[in-house]
């Protein structure tokens, strides 16, 4: 049993995109405004200096890198989910593919302006790009930052390559009921438009779906090699507990480790604010749970192997970090982050009571408060603690930096406000195919492999 | 000569959309005269007989792949030379640094060049195509075939929900 | 071939600190103020590092002035994405004050944290403009800069030294520092010519090198041990 689709079950999913929600409203606005603070303090510093934030000699790099690092984590989400998951055929996956998408895009965006932020004169950004000039200027293709530039716009790129793709389908269900009920409405023009004529033949579809198949298993080793380089930024310098070879699957394990948490709470907020609890359902929850305990274990052996190499090798300036970790001004932020990153992961996660929706979400927020602290004691706790014991330093944000961090939440949250109004949250294609997949596997008499029936 | 338009059916099952592919098999109605479309991939459930249609998809990205790495290469050894700038006593252009900019670059190329294969394959963007009789039923869920009017046999839609002639595609 | 180098003789050093106002003088650097400074921000190019040895009674203090090493393998070089820093071929560790966007990241490589940002425009309010230098540039705020070796008085003396058609002789460059500081502390010259005074006091048996260990090949060398 394929089609007609369960209309009541769309129904749900359709409402924010068809109807006017005074809700949803309210709440880009709310966000709006809090991504107009991040503008609004970005701009403050653009024309007062980069001194107007809290860095200073020798912690050259204090919140913007954190907040880089962090974001640019958080959008692995999308990839993991999206990409693995269909390049393994995890048929669970199909709920869940276009929000992670979707945290995907929006997060790289917000942590591509990063970058910007934390530079000196951001104006002259364009200094990096290589593109023929009078003026004798050329990036330093050796520098892990122009790395940066090429693998986050590649990523970039990708991602919203990868979203766009299938949203084509989607968006021809929407033109098509749009354009049979309201055809002279803006948002069946927009649907029109979005849908660039796609009209669902088998060539199509065909192309369609190897399109995406091959997107996926480029998206992939793409995403490793982000936060790979991202991590290189620390790692290629000799700064004590930054100089550490793990780094690369550290920083990738514990971006994934992020994306999954930022996705576990939206994905709860989506299912109580939309109603989606048919499609993010109890079991899908339960899948993501797993994934997440897994990864927790994960992140806590490379954090792990990480101190007690220091420890043991003792050297002299990495102790110094260590300590400041481990029983000095940072010891609190540290164990707090132990405590929301392992401890209570693996208590809550472990249990299928734990694997509800309402758990999940909460452990995902703390593991995102505990990653964000995380990159800070990488950042701010090896440079506080220079090489050359004269130099030690201090750091504390000044307001401009706290207003661009929450500035960027609010940014984030903003896009998908708007996002939800605009295009379907979960992807209505990929579900009903799903369905159509299990319901031939339920009436058909011999079992009916996914590869006899795509 | 003028276009003899199209008739569409639309079809709820997918077995009886295959059956009516299959009635046109057999009345001699060639794959490029009919068009079936679909919300869902159904390509190997609902597909015209004849000969199978093949995505070019895989190979050009294994071509853009190439072509962006080789382009990722040159651009990083040959502007490095042109201007040596020694720095940090590295050689000026190392390999692994090198090897880096030239992953991006592969996959960059590699992603470009599948999206616009599959832009070009499916003939997109296509913008102003008038709606079809059953685009509605298409959207909840419908399968749709359109056969070119004049070569409409008898009975091949039986099992159809709807049917409708247009007058051009 | 020409290679510019210094020795710092740390048991004479006095630790009087007139090497950093002869080089804020010098090179335009500007002051930052009390509560900046308090901050982490002061802006000098050279410090004076005051580390105690020994136990009472028998405490000594040595004075360190630590300034940027120009090192030959310089970690902070390959990081920066704008080639704002790069090495010379006669030494040098160049600042491009131009092509820098402020990404910080050299100062973060730099194992012996001797590179400063300019987190402000430097403000000389009237009359104190007429102080600056014309021969070095005053840096704007979001720039990066360290000790350039007073890269515009080695120009000068190559300069003079190709009108009377010569090559530059030991002594021709003084630095700042070098020129300034009474006990004579501060050598500056030409590594690469065997008769200079810095190659003699650099194969002295008191030499070393701060953070030998890591490879980066300083220009600088460090006298102590003596009485």
């Amino acid at each position: 049993m394929a089609a007609p689709a369960n209309t009541a079950k769309e129904a749900a999913l359709l409402r924010p995109i068809t109807g006017v929600r005074p809700g949803l409203i309210l709440g880009s606005l709310v966000t709006g405004a809090l991504a107009g603070l991040l503008f609004f303090s970005w701009g403050y510093q653009i024309k007062n200096d980069i001194g107007v934030a809290g860095i200073n000699r020798p912690v050259f790099w204090g919140f913007y890198i954190t907040n880089f690092v962090f974001w640019i984590g958080i959008s692995h989400a999308g990839t993991l989910i999206s990409a693995i998951l269909r390049v393994t055929s995890a048929e669970w996956r199909r709920p869940v593919t276009r929000c992670a998408e979707a945290i995907t895009v929006f997060a790289l965006t917000i942590g591509g302006l990063f970058p910007l932020i934390h530079l000196g004169r951001p104006w002259l950004f364009w200094f990096m790009i290589p593109f023929p000039n009078s003026r004798g200027l050329w990036p330093n293709f050796r520098s892990p930052l122009v790395w940066d530039m090429m693998a986050i716009g590649t990523y970039l790129t990708g991602s919203v390559l990868y979203l766009l793709l299938p949203l084509l389908p989607d968006m021809a269900i929407l033109r098509d009921r749009a354009m049979a009920e309201t055809p002279a409405s803006l948002k069946a023009r927009l649907f029109s438009f979005m849908a660039l004529g796609w009209r669902g033949t088998t060539q199509q579809w065909h192309s369609l779906e190897a399109g995406i198949k091959v997107m996926a298993v480029i998206i992939i080793p793409v995403a490793v090699s982000v936060h790979t380089i991202v991590s290189w930024d620390f790692s290629m310098t000799l700064a004590p507990m930054w100089h550490s070879t793990i780094f690369g699957p550290y920083f990738v394990v514990g971006a994934i480790y992020s994306g999954i948490g930022v996705l576990m709470v939206a994905m709860y907020l989506l299912r109580r604010g939309l109603g989606l609890q048919e499609y993010l359902n109890d079991k899908v929850f339960n899948n993501l749970g797993l994934l997440f305990v897994a990864f927790t274990v994960i992140w806590t052996y490379f954090t792990a192997a990480e101190h007690i190499t220091v420890w043991y090798g003792h050297e002299p300036s990495e102790m110094a970090v260590f300590w400041e970790r481990v029983s000095g001004d940072y010891a609190l932020v540290f164990w707090g982050m132990i405590l929301v990153n392992t401890v209570i992961p693996l208590a809550v996660l472990s249990f299928r009571w734990g694997r509800k929706p309402f758990a999940t979400a909460v452990v995902g927020f703390g593991v995102l408060i505990g990653m964000w602290i995380e990159r800070f004691l990488i950042v701010v706790g090896t440079l506080r603690l220079p090489r050359m014991e004269f130099t030690v330093g201090t750091y504390s944000p000044s307001w401009v930096e706290l207003g661009i961090l929450v500035g960027s939440f609010g940014m984030f949250a903003m896009l998908y406000f708007l996002f939800v109004q605009f295009a379907p949250i979960v992807s209505l294609w990929e579900v009903r195919e799903g369905d159509h997949i299990a319901g031939s596997a339920a009436a058909s008499p011999e079992p009916v492999t996914e590869e006899a029936v795509r | 000569m003028t276009d003899p338009g199209w008739t569409h059916a639309a079809f709820a099952k997918p077995s009886d959309a295959q059956d009516a592919l299959e009635r046109l098999a057999e009345a001699g109605v060639a794959a490029s005269e009919i068009e079936v479309r679909s919300s869902i991939p159904l390509g190997h459930e609902v597909c015209p007989v004849g000969p199978q249609v093949h995505s070019r998809v895989p190979l050009m990205a294994v071509l853009g792949g190439l072509m962006g790495g080789t382009i990722a290469i040159l651009l990083v050894t040959l502007t490095s030379r042109a201007y040596p700038l020694p720095t940090g006593g590295m050689p000026i252009v190392p390999l692994p640094t090198a090897g880096v900019i030239t992953f991006e670059g592969l996959a960059l190329g590699a992603i470009l060049c599948t999206v616009a294969t599959v832009f070009f394959e499916c003939r997109l963007p296509r913008l102003g195509v008038p709606a079809g009789p059953f685009d509605r039923m298409l959207a909840d869920g419908s399968i749709v075939i359109a056969v070119r009017s004049d070569r409409v046999p008898s009975q091949w839609a039986a099992k159809a929900t709807a049917t409708a002639p247009t007058e051009s595609q | 071939m020409t290679r510019w180098g210094m020795v710092i003789d740390t048991d004479r050093c006095t630790g009087c600190g007139a090497c950093v106002v002869a080089c804020a003088a010098e090179n335009n650097i500007q002051t930052v103020g009390e509560e900046e400074a308090h901050n982490g921000r002061a802006m000098h190019w050279l410090r004076i590092e005051r580390h105690y040895e020994g136990t009472f009674p028998d405490v000594k203090v040595r004075f360190t002035p630590v300034l940027c090493q120009h090192c030959a393998a310089a970690p902070c070089e390959p990081v920066c994405p704008v080639y704002a820093t790069y090495r010379t071929p006669e030494g040098l560790n160049a600042m491009v004050y131009s092509r820098c966007i402020g990404t910080r990241y050299c100062a973060n490589n730099c194992p012996y944290t001797v590179r400063v940002f300019n987190w402000h425009d430097g403000e000389w309010p009237e009359p104190l403009e007429r102080q600056l230098n014309p021969d070095v540039s005053v840096r704007p705020a979001g720039v990066m800069e360290k000790c350039t070796f007073c890269v515009q008085r080695i120009q000068d003396a190559q300069d003079l030294a190709k009108d009377d058609d010569r090559e530059i002789g030991d002594g021709d460059v003084q630095t700042a520092c070098a020129q300034s500081c009474p006990a004579r502390a501060i050598v500056f010259g030409d590594l690469g010519n065997p008769a200079s005074e810095v190659v003699r006091l650099a194969r002295s048996e008191r030499s070393s090198q701060l953070l030998e260990d890591l490879g980066t090949h300083p220009s600088v060398f460090y006298l102590r041990g003596g009485e």
